[in-house]
């Protein structure tokens, strides 16, 4: 390899690696707000799913991207009050209900999909113009840097510039992040303050389903351009499990996001550049990372104490 | 308590069977009133898909035989979830199990074909229950040692594994001069033999219904199954009753797999005889919901997958004939599942007007 080839190799690894973190970035995002509210959440592939066609069925029947992207993040939220209803409502099972969410949304866009989509096949799938790259004046033009940094989707500006900081700001910086912490570490005793724990779930869990709305909008608008029911692939386990391995804080995310994406691109970069190595091997790669993720977060302390119980007033 | 639209439910103190009973009832209404609204998505007339459904499923004797043949691997991953989720062990990678199962059945019937049948069907049983409860074991013991939750553990091996299959089927297993990602076709000797005469009905029925009175046994008569589920009521007083939790807990997920396993080899000998990416339409999956419906009851698992057959079954003719999508199965599972774990909740509370200070 020469040095030209090198660098090259190098920009589109890193550019990569934040394009396709992107969607597990912003699942990961929502899904620690809601498991900070002390909610177990395991509908984010469910959500993340319903966010994708949603928002692929609202491109491409308005012919407005960022239309879709709207919908797809509103699809997220509104199955996600339906998670909030059941678990924090009805108190079932958190697992139970989690599951029941994605199982749901699986054979509901399924369905839609063959619904809408009649006339087309496995052979002829619908598909759209994706979003297309923002190149940031002047920044992008800087060197390697410029490729890197500023050559990304819009959506993944907003999820590393505006939503990480917006989230560290809300949860460190205002009462009501606050308020939400503690909920997720004694719900018992902010309900005798007074506060409302189940309106912070309630909002936690239909944030945490809009940005996942958000991720999968991204895959099928920025990343493939079609839908296909296998479109997520584990992201939304994944986002679970990155919450975790970031040991519930923001900026730790942020980093095992980039990691996985990091991973992800050099595998799909191993088979661009005609590596003799069968690629289904590589494709497995992110998930046996996940597996070897959790064993290792598992032991770490930020995970809020009321995690996964569900709150009942006595 | 609940309180909206100003009526307010309270727990009631004691809940009876038929108030339960008469709860999924209206679960089941609720869920069939959605099926209905989907179906009129689709632009059919409700009834006549309903119809063409029932009829296709359970219409004549050939329909009910073809009914449990769907009916049959539905109940062997539904039967390995109800021994997992009976000790809060969260295993979802049934999937995952189920294809190591029919991995190693496919393996055994392309290699060991010099073997009598009935030698090679023993082999293919005992190789799927093994391969299934290794693929099993993973989850468990990583659990045990590191705490890490089988709930994501499990998922992701379902995914490492069907990677691992379309490796193969790209390549080393592949049939020579085929376009289709498949192995060869293992020998019809080597195949279950069929229990219904001249139907696809096999011998992998029965082993699951046989399996379905193990389980029972297991869970309800051993000292074992005692604390399986003793552990999932209250793990901590299991510790001090000295249950060894760990050991239970891989035990737990290395028999769940087996028996998922066991429903991959039975696929794989008793229908089609070599593997393929597509001989499950997510039946590990589906299995959750058939376990809970079946309220983790090895009688209610049987119960309920000969209903989600005859749904796969009769969507068939369905979509032949109302040309309303088969995914619609999909969906009407997921919705009663909604709609059911709803009502038992509601069971137990009563409504009452909100008092305004309380």
């Amino acid at each position: 390899m020469n040095d030209i080839f090198q660098t090259v190799f190098l920009i589109s690894l890193l550019s990569g690696m934040i394009r396709i973190a992107t969607p597990i970035f912003f699942a990961a995002l929502g899904e620690l707000i809601v498991e900070r509210s002390g909610i177990l959440n395991l509908g984010v592939e469910g959500a993340m799913l319903a966010g994708a066609f949603v928002g692929f069925v609202g491109g491409f029947l308005t012919g407005s991207l960022w239309l879709g992207v709207l919908l797809g993040i509103m699809a997220g939220g509104l199955l996600n009050l339906l998670m909030a209803f059941m678990s924090v409502t009805l108190k079932v099972d958190q697992t139970v209900a989690g599951l029941t969410i994605n199982l749901f949304s699986a054979g509901l866009t399924f369905y839609l999909f063959r619904i809408i989509f009649k006339g087309f096949g496995s052979s002829n799938l619908p598909n759209l113009h994706t979003f297309n790259v923002i190149r940031i004046p002047i920044l992008s033009s800087i060197p390697f840097i410029g490729e890197v940094l500023f050559s990304q989707y819009l959506l993944s500006y907003i999820a590393f510039l505006v939503v990480l900081p917006g989230i560290f700001f809300f949860l460190y910086r205002t009462k009501y992040g606050l308020n939400l912490r503690c909920i997720g570490e004694n719900p018992e005793a902010m309900d005798m303050k007074g506060v409302k724990v189940s309106r912070y779930q309630y909002l936690a869990l239909i944030f945490g389903g809009m940005m996942a709305g958000a991720g999968g909008a991204f895959l099928t608008l920025a990343s493939a351009g079609l839908f296909v029911s296998e479109i997520i692939g584990g992201r939304g386990w994944i986002a679970i499990a990155i919450v975790i391995f970031g040991d519930w804080k923001p900026f730790r995310i942020m980093l095992a996001a980039l990691f996985f994406g990091l991973l992800d691109t050099f595998q799909l970069q191993i088979q661009g550049i005609g590596v003799q190595f069968p690629y289904q091997i590589l494709l497995t790669l992110p998930y046996i990372l996940t597996i070897v993720a959790v064993a290792i977060g598992r032991r770490r302390a930020g995970a809020p104490i009321h995690l996964g119980i569900p709150y009942k007033r006595k | 308590m609940i309180s909206i639209f100003g009526l307010t439910l309270e727990p009631r103190k004691k809940t009876s069977i038929p108030l339960q009973t008469a709860a999924i009832l209206v679960g089941l209404v609720a869920a069939f009133l959605v099926s209905a609204a989907l179906i009129a998505t689709a632009g059919a007339n409700v009834f006549n898909a309903l119809g063409y459904m029932f009829k296709g499923a359970y219409g004549d004797w050939d329909a009910f035989v073809e009914t449990l043949v769907q009916a049959t691997p539905l109940i062997f991953t539904g039967l390995a979830i109800v021994v997992a989720f009976r000790a809060k062990v969260f295993n979802i990678g049934a999937e995952g199990q189920f294809f190591a199962g029919a991995m190693a059945a496919t393996w055994i019937g392309l290699h060991l074909t010099g073997l009598p049948g009935p030698v090679v069907w023993v082999l293919i049983i005992i190789g799927s229950i093994i391969a299934g409860g290794i693929w099993g074991f993973i989850p468990g013991i990583l659990k045990a040692t590191l705490g890490a939750s089988e709930i994501i553990t499990t998922v992701m091996l379902n995914y490492v594994i069907l990677y691992i299959i379309s490796y193969l089927l790209s390549g080393p297993w592949r049939e020579p001069d085929q376009f289709y990602l498949q192995t060869a076709w293992f020998p019809d000797h080597c195949r279950f033999p069929a229990v219904v005469p001249l139907s696809r009905l096999h011998l992998g029925f029965i082993i699951s219904l046989v399996l379905a009175a193990v389980v029972y046994l297991l869970l309800w008569k051993t000292p074992f199954g005692f604390e399986i589920r003793s552990i999932g009521i209250n793990p901590r007083a299991s510790r001090y009753k000295g249950i060894r939790i760990k050991k239970t807990l891989v035990l737990v997920m290395v028999i769940s797999g087996a028996i998922a396993g066991l429903g991959g080899g039975s696929e794989i000998a008793g229908l089609h005889q070599q593997l393929r990416l597509d001989i499950s339409t997510g039946y590990g999956y589906t299995a959750i919901i058939i376990a809970l419906l079946g309220r983790l009851h090895p009688v209610g698992v049987i119960i309920v997958a000969i209903f989600f057959g005859g749904l796969v079954n009769g969507s068939t003719s369905m979509q032949i004939n109302t040309g309303v999508p088969v995914a619609l199965v999909h969906c009407i599972q997921g919705v009663v599942l909604i709609f059911v774990l709803t009502a038992e909740v509601l069971a137990t509370y009563r409504i009452r007007r909100t008092e305004i200070d309380e």
